[in-house]
């Protein structure tokens, strides 16, 4: 089986598979951990987790819900990734992106161009405020993971003060925008669920030209380049840093979409509760399927899952919801140090080298 | 004469790599004590791999070495150390923001609290011994490359080592820095250490040692007394029928294609490197660039390539004006560049050896058409390039950090030398490589040269710009000191002018 697996799949890519679901083991166990010192059993613990995301249908469709921005997020920072580019901004991007494409379709009204004009405005917000870091980092050599991080508090009390003053509804108590008009709201796709169109747009369009993107173009090529070895993509003729500038802004704008998706499938007005962060989510999903739109599209399923299912744990056994912030971090930590223990395994020869 | 009257003996040593290369095979030879003792041989002969088996860095796979009549072990450098051998990398191993203190004590492991003062009162007691002035507060980054050299000796002698190994110890350094190198070998003669020095420079090991054994393709050809040869006889000793005339076909040179005026660059330090230099490349001719490292050829190379500013100065290449212009352009103009630093900028280690091969290709067509990338097309070049440079891989989808340092300087060099370019830029081409490589890259500059490409060759091996070169230049101190047609070389004059006199 493992040998037919080697043969199908291209090199490194079962060891890729091996490394993430290490981590996922891994961080489970340091988990029941925490359930231990709560007093619940860890066992009844991960069957509410699973029951709460994956347990019927309704809830299976709440997954999704919850995985279409976390996958339209992630797959953006797979590709600043993929170059080496440290984006931990996608939250403030996805603020700027929903707040500006929700005015642009509600300023356009009831109008079937509402739509359209909306998506370009979010992802062109979402890369402008991208940009921002990104020029510091190739103009200036300022360290993007402290910008992009430091933006998002800027982004997200931007959009509060906006939603606050000059863009608040009139005829809302709280900080909110207009609702977005009827033309531009994302159809549901499952009567009596929330489950809307984002979901299809992000597999069905996003994910495969991602994909295409990242495995069959020059620019993907060039972001492998210049992510692994830029001293060598600068011999080779790379614009370093022009690739480096698109590597952040198309994270950026995909992040913008994932905001727009949720004002204009779930919310329908913009507030600053927009996102649970899900931009710091997608960092984890990134990591967790190693920058790969495969393996990332299967990791924000999951994380989704695991979102889901720590609320309902939470309700059940009355245990706070940062329980799955909890999960994320120590996800992260073991997805970033899980090279290190598979060579452990494999010179244990637990794996084939 | 018996084993036991040798501070170091070794016997039938033979080390072949996982690649098949044999660097040494059945390899014999013997250093007495208070003796300076230079091993001689072309890139690649094996000389460094029998110094880092003596060292501790590699194992043989088999054949024994005795310290002072005693066999031995060698497992690692500690070993060695404590058997009294030390070795004196070609890139020294020294922390740059640590004092010389500091970077002592380092390798000094002492055990519980570092006492510094005692590390300090050691440093000036074996400089004193031996006459070797050193600041032990400074900082290694503030200390010229000779001197570090000299940290890197004196923390050998700081323990106590009896037999130093010097690999390539005057690539670095500038003529002034030789002498005063030398003067300490002598020193270190005088207080009976042995010196093993590693060099590929015949004058060298005449001027410096009292016996020589040279090695080549990884065996021992034989060891003699310095006083009683000449450079002419170690010459040809170094490389078998050494004929300073295989060249090739002459062709008559043609028009200038490369026009370098007053450019001027600067290094890493920040200090001028290039200072105002002319030159001229000419079509279907190979222009050997002679010099000690670090008088500003790499700058140079930089420059032309697009990879460093220059200060003033133009770089044409015919009617186009090439100065300040990105790479992508100057690579788009037709300038192929083999750099020196293989793994550092000519190869993405974690990347497959197909993508390497395409880096530079890939956005012309066929091998991309509107950004994207043809596979086929891109594989079909790829196993093209993989059986006419013989890289030794079964897998091109493999990364490259799994091929051997040879196969990547192939893959390298076929890049570089297979894209149609009209000029070429080889830096150290052949370094590292087997007699056998190193020739079929000679053949193949050669016969790019008779299609009129325009070579510039670079490299340390004096040997290998005198056997390829139509016309030598010397560089020293960012300027051209001299230059040579093919027929009227004077190797006195070039050294001379290589140290800066003349």
């Amino acid at each position: 089986m493992e040998r037919n697996l080697r043969s199908m799949l291209p090199r490194g890519t079962l060891r890729s598979i091996y490394k993430a679901i290490i981590s996922i083991l891994l961080a489970l166990v340091v988990t029941s951990g925490l359930f231990i010192i709560s007093g619940v059993n860890p066992f009844v613990a991960y069957f509410y987790m699973f029951y709460g995301s994956l347990g019927n249908t309704n809830f299976l469709i709440e997954t999704l819900v919850r995985t279409s921005p976390i996958l339209l997020v992630s797959l953006g920072l797979g590709i600043a990734f993929k170059c080496k580019v440290w984006n931990i901004g996608a939250e403030g991007q996805l603020y700027i992106g929903a707040f500006l494409g929700a005015e642009t379709a509600i300023s356009l009204g009831n109008t079937p161009l509402a739509l359209p004009a909306a998506v370009v405005m979010g992802i062109l917000g979402g890369m402008a405020w991208a940009a921002i870091p990104a020029l510091m980092k190739t103009r200036l050599g300022i360290n993007e993971v402290i910008t992009t991080f430091l933006m998002n508090f800027v982004a997200i009390d931007l959009v509060t003060w906006l939603i606050s003053y000059p863009f608040q509804s009139p005829t809302a108590a709280f900080p909110q925008s207009a609702n977005v008009p009827a033309a531009a709201i994302l159809p549901v796709l499952v009567p009596g669920t929330r489950l809307h169109l984002g979901i299809i747009i992000a597999l069905v369009i996003v994910f495969p030209l991602v994909y295409f993107l990242v495995q069959k173009t020059t620019l993907g090529y060039k972001l492998r380049v210049v992510g692994e070895n830029p001293e060598a993509a600068r011999y080779g003729g790379i614009n370093v840093k022009r690739t480096i500038l698109l590597a952040l802004m198309l994270s950026g704008g995909l992040a913008g979409l994932a905001g727009l998706f949720e004002v204009l499938g779930i919310q329908f007005s913009v507030m600053s509760s927009l996102s649970p962060g899900y931009g710091y989510t997608g960092i984890v999903v990134a990591l967790l399927g190693q920058t790969n739109p495969i393996g990332i599209t299967l990791a924000s399923f999951l994380l989704a899952a695991i979102y889901n299912g720590s609320v309902s744990l939470s309700i059940q056994l009355g245990l706070p919801t940062g329980i799955v912030y909890f999960v994320e971090g120590v996800l992260v930590i073991f997805v970033l140090g899980s090279e290190y223990i598979m060579r452990f395994l494999e010179r244990k020869g637990v794996f084939k080298r | 004469m018996a084993n036991a009257d040798y501070a170091l003996y070794v016997e039938g040593i033979t080390k072949t790599y996982a690649n098949g290369l044999v660097a040494n095979n059945n390899v014999t030879f013997g250093v007495l004590k208070g003796e300076v003792h230079a091993v001689l041989g072309e890139n690649g002969a094996g000389k460094t791999t029998l110094m880092k088996i003596l060292s501790g860095c590699l194992a043989p796979d088999c054949g024994t070495i005795c310290v002072n009549g005693e066999k031995v072990n060698i497992t690692d450098p500690m070993k060695a150390i404590k058997l009294g051998i030390g070795m004196v990398h070609q890139h020294f191993s020294l922390i740059p923001t640590f004092t010389v203190t500091e970077n002592v004590a380092l390798s000094m492991f002492l055990p519980g609290r570092l006492r510094l003062e005692d590390v300090k009162n050691k440093i000036l007691e074996v400089s004193k011994n031996l006459g070797l002035k050193i600041d032990p507060d400074a900082r290694i980054e503030q200390l010229p490359v000779g001197l570090q050299q000299r940290v890197e000796i004196i923390r050998l002698l700081c323990q106590d080592v009896n037999i130093l190994i010097l690999d390539e110890p005057t690539s670095v350094l500038t003529p002034l820095e030789v002498e005063e190198l030398f003067r300490i070998i002598k020193g270190l003669k005088e207080k009976g250490k042995s010196v093993i020095l590693i060099t590929h420079k015949v004058k060298e090991a005449l001027a410096i040692s009292d016996r020589i054994t040279i090695m080549r393709q990884g065996k021992v050809v034989r060891t003699l007394s310095a006083s009683k040869t000449n450079e002419r006889d170690l010459a040809s000793c170094v490389v078998e029928g050494f004929v300073p005339s295989r060249n090739g076909a002459r062709t008559a040179p043609g028009e200038a294609l490369l026009i370098v005026k007053g450019l001027s660059v600067k290094g890493d330090s920040g200090r001028i490197a290039v200072k105002g230099l002319d030159l001229i490349l000419k079509s279907g001719e190979i222009l050997g660039v002679a010099g000690v490292a670090g008088n500003g050829q790499k700058e140079l190379v930089e420059a032309i390539t697009g990879l460093r500013r220059s200060e003033s100065g133009t770089i044409l290449m015919k009617s186009c004006d090439l100065t300040n212009r990105p790479p992508q352009f100057i690579i788009r103009s037709g300038v192929s560049y083999i750099p020196e630093d293989k793994m550092k900028r000519g190869v993405i280690l974690n990347l497959s050896i197909s993508d390497n091969l395409a880096l530079k290709s890939i956005e012309d067509a066929p091998f991309s058409r509107r950004m994207v990338i043809d596979q086929r097309k891109v594989e079909d070049r790829v196993q093209n390039l993989i059986s006419q440079f013989g890289i030794k891989t079964s897998d091109s989808r493999a990364c490259v950090s799994s091929l051997s340092g040879g196969n990547i300087q192939k893959l390298v060099v076929a890049r570089e030398l297979s894209n149609g370019a009209n000029m070429v830029i080889a830096e150290q081409p052949t370094a590292g490589l087997d007699v056998k490589a190193s020739e079929a890259i000679h053949k193949r500059l050669l016969d790019l040269k008779s299609r009129g490409v325009a070579v510039m060759l670079l490299s340390a091996d004096l040997d290998e710009i005198v056997k390829l070169s139509d016309r030598i230049v010397v560089m020293f101190d960012g300027k051209i000191m001299g230059e040579f047609m093919r027929g009227d070389l004077d190797m006195q004059r070039l050294a001379k002018m290589m140290l800066g006199s003349d």
